[in-house]
């Protein structure tokens, strides 16, 4: 099955250590993705960055500081990614959120609906 | 498109034990000229036979031979044929290719119009366009990693750069959240694909991408390229263009 529409794409990008009620904030951010039914989203680990405060983050592969910059990216519908938007305001404190506006390919096997892959 | 009329048969001579960058070359030569959209190509294995090095390559019950002789065949147009030659002999390495004049009688069937093939090395600056593609790791074409079979047909029809991104969580089409789990094994990852080039090449890759990707997402975005540099590849290149670029930036990866 194969769909075309034109769509938006977030690309949020913090620290590894950020948190939100507890949780990992990328993983807080990805489970209300999840809930929302939004078609794509993707964590990467950045390998040296720096962003606002101009703190300088590092993957600590072989130390113990962990605080690795985090990009995420989140692809839907304009009116999916603005259900999305109220809540990243609340939960990203320290960070920055691009947007811009794609055109979008979607292919899905006919069983996708119940998450089984054959 | 292959029509009645004059045409040009390729064979390659290749010994099968020959491997390039760890894979069987007459693999590498086949997955290049699917990549490049060539009408139809046959691999045969001989029984007996020698090559250049004359030494006798033969299946017996006593030794089980993986140097036995190998021919790949296909048929296209002259224009065609010219366009991938350079870099066939490149594949075929020692091996040995051979043009033969051919007359077609009647085309083999297709089902899908094929895609026509772009021109190499195109300059690329200003308005460009960058191709993402999102798929799961686990994903696989022809017993491959579908990622990878992906980067291949990409360098195949000259688009500019790709590069691969594993993430360390994500989900995507089927709804499964994929956790990169650093000290099992990691295969379960969501990958990411990013490519740009001009979105004339993009589309024209596209209905490969339409055969290859079964489940995943595929992103356009308008992009402003600044800057493409590159490294000469070697000095006849770097002959051929005045004044190569110093310090190049690595748009490859």
């Amino acid at each position: 099955m194969k769909e075309q529409f034109s769509g938006r794409m977030i690309r949020i990008h913090f620290g590894e250590d950020d948190r939100w009620q507890g949780k990992p904030l990328h993983e807080a951010i990805l489970a209300k993705c999840q809930e929302l039914g939004i078609a794509e989203a993707i964590v990467f680990r950045g390998i040296e960055g720096y962003g606002s405060g101009s703190r300088l983050r590092r993957s600590g592969h072989w130390s113990f500081s962990k605080d690795a910059p985090i990009q995420l990216s989140i692809i839907d519908r304009e009116e999916q990614i603005a259900r999305l938007l109220p809540f990243l305001d609340a939960m990203v404190e320290e960070g920055l959120v691009a947007t811009s506006s794609v055109e979008v390919i979607r292919y899905a096997r006919a069983a996708a609906k119940t998450g089984e892959k054959p | 498109m292959l029509q009645p009329g004059k045409a040009i048969k390729v064979t390659i001579y290749l010994s099968d034990g020959a491997t390039h960058h760890g894979v069987p070359i007459y693999s590498s030569i086949l997955d290049f000229l699917f990549y490049r959209g060539v009408a139809g190509a046959t691999v045969m294995k001989g029984i007996a036979g020698f090559g250049a090095d004359h030494h006798m390559h033969s299946s017996s019950l006593v030794d089980i031979s993986d140097r036995l002789p190998l021919k790949i065949e296909f048929i296209e147009t002259r224009e065609k044929v010219d366009a991938i030659l350079g870099k066939l002999e490149e594949l075929a390495g020692s091996g040995l290719i051979e043009l033969q004049e051919t007359t077609v009688a009647k085309p083999a069937q297709i089902s899908k119009p094929k895609k026509t093939v772009p021109p190499a090395h195109l300059k690329i600056e200003g308005k460009a366009q960058m191709m993402r593609i999102y798929l799961s790791e686990e994903d696989r074409w022809q017993s491959k990693p579908l990622y990878e079979a992906l980067v291949e047909a990409m360098r195949a029809n000259d688009i500019a750069g790709v590069t691969v991104y594993r993430g360390v969580l994500g989900y995507g089409a089927h709804r499964r959240i994929h956790k990169d789990k650093p000290l099992l094994s990691s295969h379960h990852g969501s990958v990411m694909l990013s490519a740009i080039d001009t979105a004339e090449k993009l589309q024209a890759f596209l209905p490969l991408v339409d055969r290859m990707v079964e489940e995943g997402l595929v992103v356009f975005s308008d992009v402003d390229v600044i800057k493409y540099a590159y490294r000469a590849v070697d000095a006849e290149a770097a002959a051929a263009s005045q004044q190569p670029p110093a310090a190049a930036g690595n748009a490859q990866d």
